[in-house]
């Protein structure tokens, strides 16, 4: 029974997300500072906070408390915090110099008086930390309740980040776009919690495990379960760019500023994915979750049949939609949106081989995708032509003759997201065949090189464009973005796309923590002291159905 | 507490529960799935069908309601008021997202003095 003694190893577990709250209560105070250079030190509080969140979330994470909080992935949170802080440092970087860039400009040469309701770097700033302290608290989801707060706290900031990301009417567009889709999204994913909830009697996640496994001992689970099941996961294709909730990406990611589209290929997917994991763990994968009806154990064989249908067509369909839509897009920022979709796709092999191979595998790729995708979108904000994002090929076309760092940190990152071997790309995509091809995906796995080898086409002319091709007029007009930060971080996510791999036995292995546990303390129907899990803080059981 | 609760269902001496503690016949409980159902339903297709903005959001939040009622539903016939709990959140939530969408529409209706949701063409190939 969960009651008020696990409290305290729950809150433990919670420091990193307390951590970022504070950072952003904070953040979004120094942001209305009257002074010009404490407004500039936001990003450095952010980072400060990120940091210290993810050295809380290594410290405070013990064997003990995971075990006492009663989740299906004890340790997820191990790996996903530590890499969601990490990366959002990253993610920080590339909008310094570009947030209230108009407002700053004219506070600094004295034709505007500093009024707190113009600039916004400090609320910037604050919903991403929000956002990713959401994506974090995923990771503890015990209850539909607390997983469906927390996929909200991930997308609400979002939707205004990229409203203010950048003043044009594209981002308003982009804005009302995604949030449109986004509350869809929701109220899709919402019904299938009802359904779920219905089909279980319960909230909380272990006690859907269990009753999920009692009924799979016997006719199977029922179809209020099964469509549940299928609303929520099509709710989550949302926040994973999967078909068919994936059209929205190409028009946000353009519209919306260059650093926030960074931000959305990576924490939303994560959140998405997390959240996935979780649902599907409920439901079990082959070879897990031993359960017992009558006295007789019987294996789990697999994720019911429906799911795992939904889920193999909609990963074959987002890769390869994903792919063909990128071959034929002439803005940057739309073929990296497509690109992001494919990868969604090749992840969700890791969801369909479940845990604890897939699983590992899956947020293996997360991290390697974050660096990579960060690496490119990064190198983009670096430049600027009159004023205006670079987006296009011809604006990169011989970029190395004028900014060669630059043009170097997009070709590796483009390598990268191909997998051509010693990148990250390809350590990430490795991780995730073996995985699919151990446990007998072969098909899956030979769709999904085959659509690496389209998506080379693409990835290849990012590379070549800016490192081969002659300069064109447009391209001879672009010019460094006025703050050198988004190219440091370029720099930074580029060669760590190049020396990660040499850690990455090391981080293959702390990836697998992620899945340890499941499994776990699975469901014993039939167990006197009755389903473990049900019965909450709040549930008044007054009769059993 | 639960313990003398069982003892007495046990020697048959429980008390008849008031009116509303009692599991609610399962017809009024499909009457109300159905409710919710077609809530959901005319949430999407109104979601697909209209154009103005503010028919759009609040389509949405027909779906949220949806989704709502249904919690409801689920909770009574489980007798277990989790469910209802959930309804809380999911009101609170839906009314965080109407202002950030009222806050959308008047920056849109500034842009472009409309509310049609075609007015927005500039993204796309």
């Amino acid at each position: 029974m969960m009651g008020m003694e696990s409290m305290g190893p729950r809150l433990g577990l919670l420091a990193p997300e307390m951590v970022l709250f504070a950072g952003a209560v904070l953040v979004s105070v120094i942001g209305l500072s009257r002074s010009a250079g404490m407004r500039r030190s936001v990003p450095l509080w952010c980072i400060v906070a990120l940091v210290a969140a993810a050295f809380v979330s290594v410290e405070t994470w013990t064997q003990e408390r995971a075990s006492a909080a009663q989740l299906l992935f004890p340790s997820m949170g191990s790996f996903v915090k530590p890499m969601l802080a990490l990366v959002g440092v990253l993610l920080v970087l590339p909008g310094i110099g570009a947030i209230d860039r108009g407002v700053e400009g004219a506070i600094a040469s004295g034709r505007q008086a500093f009024d707190a309701l113009r600039v916004m770097r400090g609320e910037h700033y604050a919903f991403a930390l929000f956002s990713i302290a959401g994506a974090m608290l995923l990771c503890g989801a015990s209850d539909l309740i607390w997983l469906f707060l927390a996929l909200e706290l991930v997308s609400l900031p979002t939707y205004i980040m990229v409203a203010l990301g950048r003043g044009s009417r594209k981002a308003q567009e982009a804005a009302v776009k995604y949030f449109f889709l986004g509350a869809l999204s929701t109220a899709l994913f919402l019904y299938g919690f009802a359904l779920i909830y219905g089909s279980t009697g319960t909230l909380q996640i272990a006690g859907i495990r269990d009753a999920f496994a009692a009924q799979a001992a016997g006719p199977g689970i029922d179809m209020t379960g099964l469509a549940g099941l299928c609303l929520a996961i099509l709710g989550l294709c949302f926040k994973i760019t999967a078909v068919p909730m994936h059209f929205y990406a190409p028009d946000v990611y353009e519209g919306a500023a260059v650093h926030v589209s960074a931000f959305l290929a990576f924490v939303p997917k994560v959140a998405g994915f997390v959240a996935l994991a979780v649902l599907l763990g409920t439901a079990g994968w082959t070879g897990h979750a031993l359960i017992a009806a009558d006295g007789v154990r019987v294996a789990y064989t697999g994720l019911p049949e429906p799911v795992a249908a939904v889920l193999w067509m909609s990963a074959v369909l987002t890769m390869t939609l994903g792919n063909v839509g990128a071959l034929m897009q002439r803005s940057i920022k739309r073929t990296l949106a497509y690109s992001s979709v494919s990868h969604s796709g090749y992840m969700m092999i890791g969801l369909i081989v479940g845990a604890p191979a897939g699983i590992n595998a899956l947020f293996f790729y997360l991290l390697c995708y974050g660096i990579m995708t960060t690496a490119s979108f990064a190198a983009l904000a670096a430049l600027e032509r009159s004023g205006e994002e670079v987006d296009s090929f011809d604006d990169i076309a011989g970029l190395r003759v004028r900014h060669p760092a630059v043009a170097w940190m997009l070709a590796i990152s483009a390598v990268s997201l191909v997998g051509i071997p010693p990148m990250v790309g390809f350590f990430g995509k490795l991780a995730l065949f073996m995985a699919a091809f151990e446990s007998g995906q072969v098909a899956l796995v030979a769709i999904a090189v085959v659509n690496s080898a389209v998506s080379a086409w693409y990835y290849l002319r990012l590379a070549i464009v800016p490192l081969v091709a002659p300069p064109s007029a447009r391209s001879a007009t672009v010019v460094s973005a006025p703050s050198r930060w988004p190219a440091i971080c370029a720099v930074v996510c580029g060669v760590g796309s190049v020396i990660v791999p040499l850690a990455a036995s090391r981080l293959l292995q702390a990836s697998e923590r992620a899945s340890e546990g499941y499994g776990a303390g699975s469901a014993v129907a039939g167990d006197e002291s009755g389903p473990k899990g049900s019965g909450g803080l709040y549930t008044s059981r007054l009769t059993r159905p | 507490m639960t313990q003398a609760l069982l003892a007495m269902a046990q020697d048959g001496t429980l008390p008849e529960l008031p009116e509303t503690l009692r599991a609610a016949p399962s017809g009024e409980i499909a009457a109300a799935l159905l409710i919710s159902a077609l809530l959901m339903a005319i949430g999407v297709v109104g979601f697909l069908s209209r154009r103005n903005m503010i028919i759009m959001f609040l389509c949405t939040e027909l779906m949220f309601q949806g989704a709502a009622l249904a919690m409801v539903a689920f909770s009574r016939h489980h007798m277990d008021v989790s469910g209802q709990v959930f309804v809380i959140f999911i009101l609170t939530v839906a009314a965080a997202e109407a202002a950030l969408a009222l806050g959308l529409v008047v920056l849109l209706h500034r842009r472009r003095e409309t509310l049609s949701a075609e007015a927005w063409g500039e993204l796309g190939e």
